[in-house]
Formats: C-alpha cells, structure tokens, sequence
C-alpha cells in the first residue's frame, strides 16, 4: 500500500523538482550577492583537529554552512565526515582532544538526521508523543488552554514541512510502523519544529533505491529553500551532484579541495577529488546531463563473453540451468495475525558461468528470494531446484554437498563474522567443514584465496573488528568461494561502501565470473549500475515478477512501467540535475 | 587510564580473598578442640572471645567457612550447568514445541518463591549439605535459563549464526563457539549477582537450620546462635557476619573489573577506520 502511494508520488514529485531546479539557478546567479549581503553563515568551523588516542581524525578542517545552501563534506569511509558534522552539534568522539573553532549563529540550533533514524527515535513513544514533547516547552509563555491546541498546531505544521501531509494518521504510530524514509522525515520534523537553522544529515541515502534516493534529495532541497543551511556528509556522488551548492573533500581527516559544486566537479584541482569522481564522470560528464545514454553507466559487462552468444536467447545460455526457481511463493510471519505473502515468483533461471541481477527497491523481496534459494528463509511454498533435484528449504536439511554448491554472501560483513576469532580461520572452516579438508590445507587455500582476492596475510590474520568495511566483504567472499560454489548469492554487498570501495569489489565479482568458468552469480542489488554488469536482470516490485530479461534489453527498452521509472530515475541522479 | 582499574580489580581481589582463604584453608589451621570456657566471654587466651556454648569464637570463624561458600559455589556452578544447555537449545532450536516444552515447566518453577520451595523441601526430606546446594542450584535454575536464552537469542538472530550455518559449521560450535561466547558479558554480569543471591539463600538457609546441625560450625548459624549476646560479645556475631558481607562484595566487585576489562577489549568496531 505504502508502495503504490508512494509510486503515484513520483509524478507529483517529478513536477515539483522541475519548479526548485528553476529556484536552484536562481540562487546560483545570485549567490555571490547573497553570500556577501546575506550576513555571514549560520555555522562556522574553522581549523578543526580531533585527535583521538594520538591519531588526529579530522586535521585542519575549515567549513562555513550558510542559510539556504547546501554544504557537502564528501570522502571515502574513514575521512572524518561524521566526526566535522557532529561538531557542529558540538559532540565528540569519547577521549577525543579537539583544538579549532565551532562556532554556530546566535545560539542557533543544529539538527541531526542520522544515517539510521530509527536509532533516534524512542520505539516506545508515539510520533505525537516524540514531537509534542518538543512543541511543549515551546507555548509555555500561552496561557494554559491554549498550549495545548498551539502545541499540536506546531507539530503539523513541521509535518507539512518535513514532506509528511498524511500527519494525523502518522501521529498516531510508533516509530517501527513507519518505514525508513517516514522515520527519516518525522527525525527532520524535530529537528525544524526545534526551529535549527543548521541540519546536518548523515549519509541520508545510504543503501536506498534510485527512487527513493531523489525523493530524499527533493526533501532536503526543500529544507534549504527554507532558509536553513544543510550539511549533507555523504559519498554517494550522485546525490552530492543533484543537491550540493558547495562541496568540501576529505581525505584522511583533511580538506583536499573545497569550492563551489560545480567548480568542484568540472575542474576537481587535486588528484584525489578526481580519484573520487573518476568512473563516476567518465562516461556521462555533468556537461551532456539531460541526453545522457539510458544506461546509466557504460561499464565492462561482467565477462568478455558477452560479445559471442546474445545472453538473452537460450541457446546463448549454454545446457542446462543450474539452478531453477518455480512457482516460488514466501510468505513472512506476522505475530498472530498469521502470514504475509511477500514475494511470487513464477519461473526463475540461472545458467551455469552467467550472472543475474536481481532489481527492485526496499522492500519489493530481493532479499526474500536470495534467502529462500540459499536456505536461509523457510516459510515458502514452491520449489528451487539444483540440478534438477529441488534442495530442501532449510539450510539445516541440506546436505553438505548442497551446502557447498549454493553460497551467500551477506550484506553486512561485520554482522557475518564472529568478532572473536581471526578472519582466516573463519574463512577456512567452510573448506574443513564443506569439502573435509584438513586444517592446515584449508588454512592455505583461505590465504590464497584471500590474497588472491586483495587481502594480504598480514591482515587476514587480524579479527574481524580491525578491518574496515571493504576489505571484510572480500573476506566474506572468501568463505563462500572456499566451498567452491555453483551458485554464489550476493545480497546487496556493495551497498554502504563508499565509491571506491564499491569499484574494488565489483571488480573483485567481474574477475571471479570471468576466471572461473562453472561459478553463477546472483545479484541482489537496488543499484542499476551494479545489476548493469550482470548478464540478465530481473526486476521485482512489491514482491511480484514484473520483468526479466537480458540486461541491455531491461536496460535500454524496459518493458515494465516500474522498470522504466527506475531507469529514468537513475539516470536523473546521474546526470546531477534532476529535472 | 590503567591504574583505575588495576585498583578496582586488586580491591575485589583482597576483600574476596580474605573470606576465601578462611573459608578453604580454616580448617587446616584449626587445630584441636579446647575446653570449653563460659559462654559469652572475651579474652582468657580467646582471640574473639567465646560463643554461646563457650567455643572459641576464632576457630568457629576457621571451621565455618568452608560449608557456606562450598555450597554456594557448587550451587552457582550447578545452576548454570543445567540452565546454559537449556537456555542455548531453547533459544536456537527451530521448533517451536521444543522451545516450550523445555522452558514452561521452569516458569512454573519460577514462580514458587525460592526460600519456600528449600523450607518445604526440607520439612520432607531433611536434607545435608549436598541437599541444600542442589535445592538452591533448583531455585536459581528458571531464572538463570531465562537469561540465557534470552541473550543468547539474540545472538542467535545474527547473520554470522547463518554464515556458520552456511559453513555447516557444527552445533556444538555454533552454540557454545559463537553464541556462547558473545553472550559471555552477559553471564559474567549476572553470574555475580547470582552468585550473591545464591550466597545469600544459603547462608538464610543454614540461619533457619535447614542443612546444618543447629550448633555447627558455620558462619551464618553462627550469627543466628549467638546474637542473643550481641551486646555481651559482639565478635561472635560481627565476625563471621562481616566476612559473608566481603564475600559478596568482593565478588561483585571481581566481576565489575573483569567486565570493564572485558569491554575495553572488546570488538572495537573500526567501520570508519583508517584505511579506505
């Protein structure tokens, strides 16, 4: 239900875009007057250091957030974005040493919208209760009949402006009854009915789909419009494109290059901003947005084969699938109210050396469907079939054979590990338990395989809690190559990975298909740019079917209205200006 | 940064290894029974004067520790035993019906108070002190399984417990490898608290006279006996009272070092680490 409202919003929202984009250029040709007419900025950083256990997180860090423009601080993970952004809250790190000056406008207020707004929401408290709270203290100088009325007038209001119309309903709910983007949106109605000048927003579109994604983008543009400064930390380059005014790059804790966005991204001065754009405007240059090709990004598809057999006709898909899907449908338990059907899908194949995307937004099932074929949801009806011969539908049931021939790759590295043991040994268990290898064996071949896949001894030796995000997920990769897969499944692992990190692992996937001729892909994915290196895509959309096929045809001509609005979308995002 | 801590542990160390040492090693410095002497007396070659028998007050303090705290370790150890299997099949297993059937006759348990169930469990059958460390393993057995299923539920709902199963890694090693070792925080926390309600049932117990002759040598029938002459010869009450109260203090204290210790080594997420 959510999602229809939601697919019917795009329209609505495309015709809104068009009317702040024309604000947009307005503001652009007035800013220099605005900047020097306008009074200074609303918040202020200058040469800010944080050192934490004698390593300086941030180093020098100088960054001015002025009413109603937008500043983004972009960088990989670990550039010290999220420490500059809570300064400005004037949180730090725990036994942080901080030298500099934070300085934020007449006693301005700051709000935080985190990269998980659940986590700061109190799941206990209704909306109404989280916002009146604040509204409260605000009408006490009314006389005692009124506040309450007044109270109540405020937190609708700042629900109107947050993008939340539907506020009377939404009032009524907890915050675990709202999805992502509505929790996103109600965190952003305290911090407005709070009356924050300045709102730094974390990595608000993290792990998002392309529609959500300019939805977001959309919500803070409107926040801007309203005289209020953003602070958008982010590494999601798209975003920055479409909504940032002035863009500051990190690296290691301090400002490579900081200027006007498009300053910024047409003519980047140092080597390491271009480093971070390079891939990204390759191939559809800021300077041809609006033409730019359908496909978003023309990237090596994953295997050189691509070119011989047409991948969309079975006889290009040589002998027989290795895997098949039918007559799939999984259903999630919902307390006692019984079951939810999430997810049908009639017919599904994967051949053998070929890789499949699967597409869909949050919540449409991609996660379903990778679960239910690599055993890990049981709830399904419908069979999925290795070889010919259907697995069965738990893990636990499987034999280790069966095991061995279909892997999962998890989405977040760091919940898949055990932090107290070394990555190598876990690594190496999948050998010792799915093919009987001895331990020594299986210890060298997970070196190997791990060096082979960018990960030196010296750090798959450590434990899990001392690598960083990229270099884990290679690890993962690891453990389910060492069982010497059929199938391996990918749940969204390059989601959450700054840029680069991400272009490391989706290199890592290219040379694995490439290099190991029996190996199938799955790929479950929001992001059209990763399910383009796939040979076939299948797009999902609120748990259903709606298309599939081979990837340049889903593409370039998608079929399906869901799918095209997809399309479109990222190439909007792409392209930087969305219109 | 370090020395805070290394206090904290060596005060738990010496406020728990008084009573410990007493209570283990007492009886081997005892030595033979003397006369008796008048009851309630002080000097007259007694170190703490004379109880309520006129024995000496010091070599009771010698003989009595060992019951209190041996029973009250073995009670603890013995909880556990029964509760970590439990609470870890409950809380991995997929079947609903094995779930309840292993902890609903617990809630049942539970909710008997644990001071009746030793009293009625001792007007039948009188029990020693072997007796009373099972009867108090009993009681503390519903509520010790409910934690560790509880957190151990937790634990179990991680993708690294699929990534293992994925593995088809053993469920030995699931369990205990990885369930039970995360949730190690979280018993070593409870275990200290239980450790002092455990001591603290024990030593009501033997004050209420169930597994202990009414005159035997134990620090909490000690206090009992002898504190109608409180005002007379208060060592013989004060003594063996103050070395319970430091036992379970110093264990706490034990048990909050080892903990902050713990968490200073735990898994420092480095997601914003430094390289990128």
């Amino acid at each position: 239900m959510k999602h229809e409202d939601e697919k019917g919003a795009d329209v609505d929202a495309g015709r809104s875009v068009g009317v702040h984009a024309d604000a947009d250029t307005d503001r652009n040709v007035g800013a220099p007057a605005d900047a020097d007419t306008g009074g200074g900025p609303v918040a202020e950083i200058r040469g800010l250091r944080v050192v934490v256990d004698g390593r300086a997180i941030v180093d020098g860090v100088s960054l001015r957030a002025r009413p109603g423009r937008v500043t983004a601080l972009i960088g990989a993970s670990g550039s010290g974005k999220t420490t500059t952004g809570l300064a400005l809250l004037g949180e730090y790190p725990a036994g942080a040493h901080v030298t500099g000056d934070v300085r934020v406008a007449d006693g301005g207020r700051v709000g935080y919208v985190p990269q998980h707004p659940a986590a700061a929401l109190n799941p206990a408290r209704r909306v109404s209760a989280l916002l009146t709270d604040i509204a409260r203290a605000q009408v006490r100088r009314l006389p005692v009949r009124q506040r309450r009325a007044a109270a109540r007038d405020r937190v609708l209001r700042a629900l109107a402006e947050a993008q939340l119309p539907d506020g009377e309903d939404l009032l009524r709910r907890y915050p675990h009854q709202l999805s992502g983007g509505q929790q996103q949106r109600v965190v952003l109605a305290q911090a407005l009915l709070l009356g924050a000048r300045v709102v730094v927003a974390d990595e608000p579109t993290t792990g998002q789909d392309a529609l959500t994604k300019s939805r977001i983008v959309e919500r803070f543009r409107a926040v801007a419009a309203r005289g209020i400064a953003v602070v958008l930390l982010s590494h999601d380059l798209d975003v920055v494109r479409a909504l940032a005014d002035e863009v500051v790059v990190l690296r290691a804790g301090r400002v490579v290059e900081s200027g006007p966005a498009r300053r910024v991204r047409t003519s980047p001065r140092h080597a390491w901003t271009r480093e971070l754009l390079h891939g990204r405007t390759e191939s559809t240059g800021p300077e041809e947005p609006a033409t730019g090709p359908p496909v978003p990004r023309g990237r090596e598809p994953l295997d050189d084969r691509t070119e011989s057999p047409p991948p969309g006709a079975p006889a290009g898909d040589a002998g027989q699938p290795v895997l098949r899907v039918r007559g799939l449908t999984a259903r999630h338990r919902d307390g006692a109210r019984g079951a939810t059907v999430v997810l049908r899908v009639p017919e599904l194949d994967l051949y053998p050396g070929r890789s499949l995307a699967v597409v869909g937004r949050s919540g449409s099932g991609k996660t379903t469907l990778a679960r239910c074929v690599a055993g890990l949801h049981r709830d399904h009806d419908g069979e999925v079939l290795l070889d010919g011969t259907p697995l069965p539908r738990s893990l636990r049931d499987r034999s280790p054979t069966q095991l061995a021939a279909v892997q999962y790759v998890f989405q977040d590295a760091h919940a898949a590990f055990d932090e107290h043991r070394p990555v190598v040994r876990q690594v190496a268990r999948t050998a010792v338990r799915l093919r009987g290898t001895d331990e020594d064996t299986a210890t060298r071949e997970a070196l190997t395989t791990l060096a082979g896949l960018g990960l030196p001894e010296e750090l798959a030796h450590r434990h899990p809690g001392r690598l960083s995000g990229g270099e884990l997920q290679r690890a993962a990769l690891a453990r389910a190559l060492l069982a010497r897969p059929r199938v391996l499944v990918c749940d969204e692992i390059t989601s959450g990975l700054d840029t680069l990190t991400r272009r490391g692992i989706l290199d890592v996937l290219t040379a694995l298909v490439r290099d190991r001729d029996q190996l199938s892909l799955v790929l479950i994915t929001h992001d059209l740019d990763t399910a383009a290196l796939a040979h076939r895509i299948a797009v999902l959309d609120a748990g259903e079917l709606v298309e599939q096929g081979p990837a340049e045809v889903v593409l370039t001509t998608p079929a399906h209205p869901f799918t095209a609005s997809l399309v479109r979308t990222t190439t909007r995002l792409t392209a930087g200006t969305v219109t | 940064m370090r020395s805070p801590r290394t206090g904290r542990f060596a005060l738990g160390l010496t406020i728990v290894a008084v009573p410990l040492v007493l209570a283990l090693l007492g009886p081997v410095f005892a030595g033979e029974p003397g006369a008796r002497a008048a009851s309630f007396t002080l000097g007259d070659g007694h170190w703490l004067g004379t109880d309520f028998v006129g024995r000496d007050v010091w070599r009771q303090v010698l003989h009595g520790g060992r019951p209190v705290v041996l029973t009250a370790l073995a009670a603890t150890a013995l909880a556990y035993l029964v509760a970590l299997p439990v609470g870890l099949l409950s809380a991995l297993t997929r079947h609903r019906l094995l779930e309840e059937l292993l902890m609903r006759p617990l809630d049942v348990l539970l909710a008997v108070p644990s001071l009746l169930l030793i009293l009625l469990a001792a007007t039948v059958f009188s029990p020693g002190a072997v007796g009373l460390a099972l009867l108090v393993a009993l009681a503390n057995v519903p509520d010790a399984a409910r934690l560790v299923r509880a957190a151990a539920a937790e634990a179990a709902a991680r993708p690294a417990v699929e990534a293992l199963r994925m593995q088809g890694e053993t469920w030995w090693r699931t369990a205990f490898g990885y369930v039970g070792r995360s949730m190690l925080r979280t018993l070593a926390a409870d275990a200290g608290t239980r450790l002092t309600g455990v001591l603290y049932l024990v030593a009501t117990a033997a004050f209420l006279g169930v597994g202990v002759a009414p005159d035997a040598a134990d620090w909490a029938v000690m206090v009992d006996r002898n504190r109608t002459g409180l005002f007379v010869q208060p060592w013989a009450v004060v003594v063996p009272a103050v070395l319970i109260v430091a036992l379970t203090t110093g264990t706490n204290l034990l048990f909050d070092a080892a903990l902050d210790q713990g968490g200073r080594r735990g898994p420092r997420r480095t997601e914003k680490g430094t390289r990128p």
